[in-house]
């Protein structure tokens, strides 16, 4: 309540007490009617034996499908431990790249207005779409990879190889959401602190290390946390391009829920896998704001 | 300040447009279900494989709503990728349309779940009684555990290898009758890196490609012996996965493991696979990549048995939803569907085999020699023909998100033939026994 | 933006280089090196799938050139007329358009609450937000299905409406409350100091300098409503209210794999997006110099 207060509590308290529950009453509602129950579903369901080719088995399983999970299923684990890999190296990339290019078009130089267009134009593309194009590109009879000397490289059906083609097409269209973020929140720094530096004899590193970066603390630790969680969650890429292999290569575990809940229709199961996921990331979240002392030192 | 009022006012007034074409949009739609009015009936129908096939069905509805003017029919493509999720989904939710393009592989998925309409009493009564080819009808029996017919076959299909004319002539290479002929001809088909002989679907799919071939080649004529122990690891069998394997990356393209039908087709269309297996249906895809006169196809070969062996296909049909209001009207579409006209026009477009008998007899399919053949290989009495349990409800998934992978390790090496084919006959054999059990009273 | 530029410059004018000498060779250098060659790489990584597609959709099927040669408009044609893409079109717009609009302004409230508003329950609410995202949509399709069936949007348009603004809303507003508070409440202090309410000194000084979050969000959940595919094809069930996504997937599939009118319907879904991108892009920036100097 401190900012209300130093604003205008004299003034209408009463109002102001109220004025956030208002703000935030729109979402609240949507969140109750449309996911609450879902989400709940979701749950219930994992305690539950619920497969759609074997209706006559369904009923309540207690803690059957966990233990199933934890114990029996290697490929539980092993698609845990590929999708902690898979984000943690997308997420760096894509901040690393999406800094980049979002310094790098925040310069002032002709064609700039084009050539942001085009940057962040992967951003538009659809999910479908952008895998579609990516088989093209790397298959060695249509792609373009024979252009370029090597016509034998079948990069997506080597297991040495597919990581990091499945990693660069994601990064296509996820550098650009970075990018797109921190452009916005480079806007937000006040010329005057540049000014100030330069006035210091700051150079450019410097500049960047100590008015750049400190700004944009808060904008990328959301857009790193929130990156995370999609990532994590995220299907449809993996799903086209290699369906999760070859040979469980490349299977992340929401990717396991769906070859568990929608291929197999074995719903509790995959709920049971969708729930684990769900405290993986609530704990991960938790944790990567405290660590990161998110808003700690929020300016007044 | 001017300028945000400015800006704000514009998006106002967009928000506004759009809303009011949304709003207008679904209230020209909420007539959907009943907008009779006129008396008129409007069905819905969801074709299962969206897409290519939709002019195919507009054609049709066109003269089925001309022949029959009280009924409207309403065309829904699903996309073949979703549409068990879309079934499932609409059958949880209880919005399944009237009528809908059914296939064996989940038919006893739809069934479980008590979503159709039995059409036996209904076929006996109609004008097709007798027109349709009593092995694909009791095809669809079989599917599910109470042996009603729960859809009505239109279409019959076959496992087949299309190939480049030109590429076999210029190695002079006959279509291979038997599979010793086979792997000499992939031999000598293959110019590595710049041509290969053959294609292995190792993605999506690729489960009933590889059992179809193995039956081909081991002559085996059960999936499940009498005791109940499913078949498919056979020696000869695994034998069969060994040597197409051992293709791998010497006489196929090393994307094969990952590929699922788009992308085998898009590395054959490229000209640089001589042969592919895939089915009739694939036919448009060829024509459009080569042109009809460059491209042929023949059945799988036969092996040291002697006797031809087929996998039968996923039987296509029609099926009527238990939920509809308007049932008779859906059958009358139905019969429509599968008459000899419009099921003739149907198979000639996509290059499959009608089930009406008499649309059997057109002369269009004499006029393409590999639809003839894959004709005569069907009517054949001598050839075997090998049942898969699409009753199970799990055969899907067991074929697919159960040992797609392991496929895959075989194709790397990671994991022997026999062991995957019996990690394989295990899973069939336990859900046949289960089925069994659950079934038996 | 001038006023940025040359004062990020200045440090090296200082350092030794004559002032005014904009065309120093070492200076241009530097600029090449660190503008120039990782832009100009990064935008062939970019570009070459974007041609790729423009190939396939533009040369005959069966074709194999690296050029569109000859050009042929007939995979724009299958994708257009046959396969109905101008009434997925027109609903993906209303769409995307509706999403952005309820996202946006739902999420710019929820945003300036949590931002500037210390309140019981924020935390709570910042975790419900956070929580919300931790399930795939795909294993809340049922029940999902099952709401709208409750309120009757089963084949309606507003079912995607909404769905995206409510799978889109809780990272526009946690992305929105950055924002926010990157904005100095002192700005809006001085303002109600002059007399304006709350609201007001809101509209007039906070909003102005929220332009880029605004474009920023706003664009986020248009392009994720715009490309939603599962939803699209699950909560309708009608051709007419299909979108470019149910499109796209008709073209590839068990027995066609057609990828010239993938790629033509890809054209044809990327392009004005593209478009209208390329002409909002310029907001993404400089949202102060307008609104701190009237403000």
């Amino acid at each position: 309540m401190t900012l209300a207060r130093t604003a205008s509590a004299e003034r209408r308290p009463l109002a102001l007490r109220w004025a956030p529950y208002l703000l935030i009453s729109p979402t609240v509602v949507l969140i109750a009617v449309f996911l609450v129950y879902p989400i709940g579903s979701v749950l219930y369901y994992s305690l539950q034996h619920y497969n759609l080719t074997r209706p006559w088995a369904n009923g309540f399983a207690g803690l059957d499908n966990f233990r199933e999970m934890l114990f029996e299923d290697p490929l539980f684990w092993s698609s845990l431990g590929f999708t902690a890999q898979w984000v943690l190296v997308e997420i760096v990339l894509q901040l690393v790249l999406g800094l980049a290019l979002a310094l790098i078009v925040n310069e002032s130089f002709i064609g700039r207005g084009l050539a942001r267009s085009l940057v962040f134009s992967p951003w538009a593309v659809s999910g479908v779409l952008t895998t579609s194009i990516w088989i093209l590109l790397y298959n060695p009879t249509t792609g373009i990879v024979r252009y370029l000397g090597a016509p034998e490289a079948a990069v997506l059906g080597n297991p040495d190889t597919v990581f990091g083609a499945l990693v660069i097409t994601e990064l296509w269209r996820g550098v650009p959401f970075f990018a797109i973020l921190l452009l916005a929140g480079l806007a937000g720094i006040p010329g005057e602190l540049y000014e100030a530096a330069a006035v210091d004899g700051a150079g450019r590193v410097r500049r960047f290390l100590h008015v750049t970066l400190p700004h944009l603390r808060d904008a990328i630790v959301l857009a790193t946390l929130l990156r995370s969680v999609w990532e994590f969650n995220n299907v449809d890429l993996i799903y086209t391009l290699t369906g999760g292999g070859p040979a469980q290569a490349t299977t992340t575990l929401p990717l396991y829920v769906a070859q568990r809940a929608i291929d197999s229709k074995d719903f509790g199961y995959g709920s049971a896998l969708t729930t684990a996921g769900f405290l993986i990331l609530l704990f991960c979240s938790l944790l990567y704001l405290r660590l990161s002392r998110f808003g700690a030192d929020h300016k007044g | 300040m001017r300028r945000i009022t400015k800006v704000c006012s514009a998006a106002v007034a967009a928000l506004a447009l759009c809303v009011t074409a949304a709003a207008c949009g679904s209230d020209s739609g909420g007539g959907g279900g009943g907008g009779e009015g006129s008396g008129a009936t409007t069905i819905t129908f969801w074709d299962n494989n969206g897409g290519v096939r939709t002019p195919i069905y507009q054609e049709l509805i066109k003269r089925f709503e001309a022949a029959n003017p009280t009924i409207k029919v309403e065309y829904v493509g699903i996309p073949i990728a979703s549409v068990q999720q879309k079934y499932d989904t609409a059958i949880a939710g209880g919005e399944t349309p009237d009528v809908g393009g059914v296939t064996t592989s989940y038919l006893a998925n739809l069934t479980g779940q008590q979503a159709l309409e039995p059409a036996d009493a209904w076929l006996a009564g109609s004008a097709v009684n007798g027109k349709v080819l009593d092995s694909m009808l009791a095809s669809v029996k079989q599917a599910t555990p109470d042996g009603k017919l729960y859809m009505v076959p239109a279409t019959s299909n076959l496992d087949v290898v299309w190939y480049q004319k030109d590429k076999l002539a210029e190695a002079g290479v006959e279509a291979p009758e038997t599979w010793d002929e086979f792997f000499t001809a992939v031999g000598k088909l293959t110019k590595t890196p710049d041509q290969y002989g053959w294609t292995i679907r190792g993605g999506a799919g690729s489960i009933f490609q590889l059992l179809a071939e193995a039956y081909a080649y081991s002559g085996v004529t059960e999936f499940f012996d009498a005791s109940g122990k499913s078949t498919v690891n056979d020696p000869a069998n695994a034998e069969l996965v060994g040597k197409i394997a051992a293709l791998y990356k010497k006489a196929t393209p090393e994307a094969d493991v990952t590929n699922d039908f788009p992308k085998m087709v898009a590395q054959f269309t490229s000209g640089k696979v001589a042969m592919m297996h895939h089915n009739l249906g694939s036919y448009n895809d060829h024509v459009k990549a080569f042109g009809a006169e460059k491209i042929d196809a023949y059945p799988l070969p036969v092996g040291a048995s002697g006797k031809r062996t087929i996998v039968a296909n996923p039987v296509d049909g029609f099926g009527v939803f238990k939920n509809s209001e308007h049932k008779e009207a859906a059958w009358k579409f139905v019969e429509f569907l599968v008459s000899k006209e419009n099921n003739s026009y149907w198979n000639q477009q996509t290059g499959q085999i009608p089930a009406n008998k008499d649309a059997q007899q057109d002369a269009w399919i004499d006029e393409r020699p590999y639809l003839k053949s894959a004709v005569e290989v069907l009517a054949d009495p001598a050839t075997v023909v090998v049942s898969p349990p699409y009753h199970l409800p799990q055969f899907s998934s067991i074929t697919k998100a159960d040992t797609e992978p392991l496929f895959q390790k075989v194709l790397l090496g990671q994991m022997k033939p026999q062991e995957f084919l019996d990690t394989m006959g295990q899973m069939l054999t336990e859900a046949q026994a289960e089925w069994k059990k659950s079934h038996s009273n | 933006m001038a006023t940025e530029v040359i004062v990020r410059d200045r440090p090296r004018t200082a350092a030794g280089t004559p002032p005014g000498a904009r065309k120093d060779p070492r200076k241009d250098r530097g600029r090449v090196l660190r503008l120039y060659v990782p832009l100009g790489l990064y935008l062939v990584f970019t570009l070459v799938p974007f041609y790729w597609m423009i190939v396939f959709a533009l040369r005959p099927t069966g074709s194999t050139a690296p050029v569109p040669w000859p050009i042929t408009f007939e995979h724009f044609d299958t994708v257009w007329n046959d396969i109905g893409y101008a009434v997925f079109f027109k609903n993906s717009v209303i769409v995307g358009v509706l999403s952005l609009f309820f996202t946006t302004g739902i999420a710019l409230m929820g945003g300036y609450a949590l931002a500037r508003f210390r309140f019981r329950g924020r935390t709570v609410f910042l975790v419900v937000l956070l929580c919300t995202q931790f399930i795939p949509g795909a294993m809340m399709l049922i029940p999902l299905f099952t709401i709208f069936k409750g309120l009757g949007l089963i084949n309606s348009l507003w079912s995607l409406v909404i769905a995206g603004t409510v799978f889109n809303l809780p990272l526009s507003i946690i992305l929105m409350s950055g924002f926010v508070s990157s904005v100095p409440f002192q700005v809006e202090e001085a303002a109600m100091v002059d007399g304006c309410t709350r609201g007001r000194a809101f509209l007039a000084v906070v909003l102005p300098q929220l332009r880029p979050g605004l474009v920023a969000v706003g664009s986020f959940a248009f392009i994720d409503t715009w490309n939603t595919f599962l939803f699209a094809l699950m909560f309708i069930s009608r051709q007419d209210n299909f979108t470019i996504p149910v499109g796209l997937s008709y073209t590839i599939g068990e027995y066609s794999a057609d990828f010239g009118a993938l790629a033509a319907g890809g054209v044809i879904a990327a392009v004005p997006v593209v478009l209208v991108f390329a002409v909002i892009q310029r907001y993404l920036v400089h949202g102060l110099s307008a609104g701190a100097v009237k403000g």
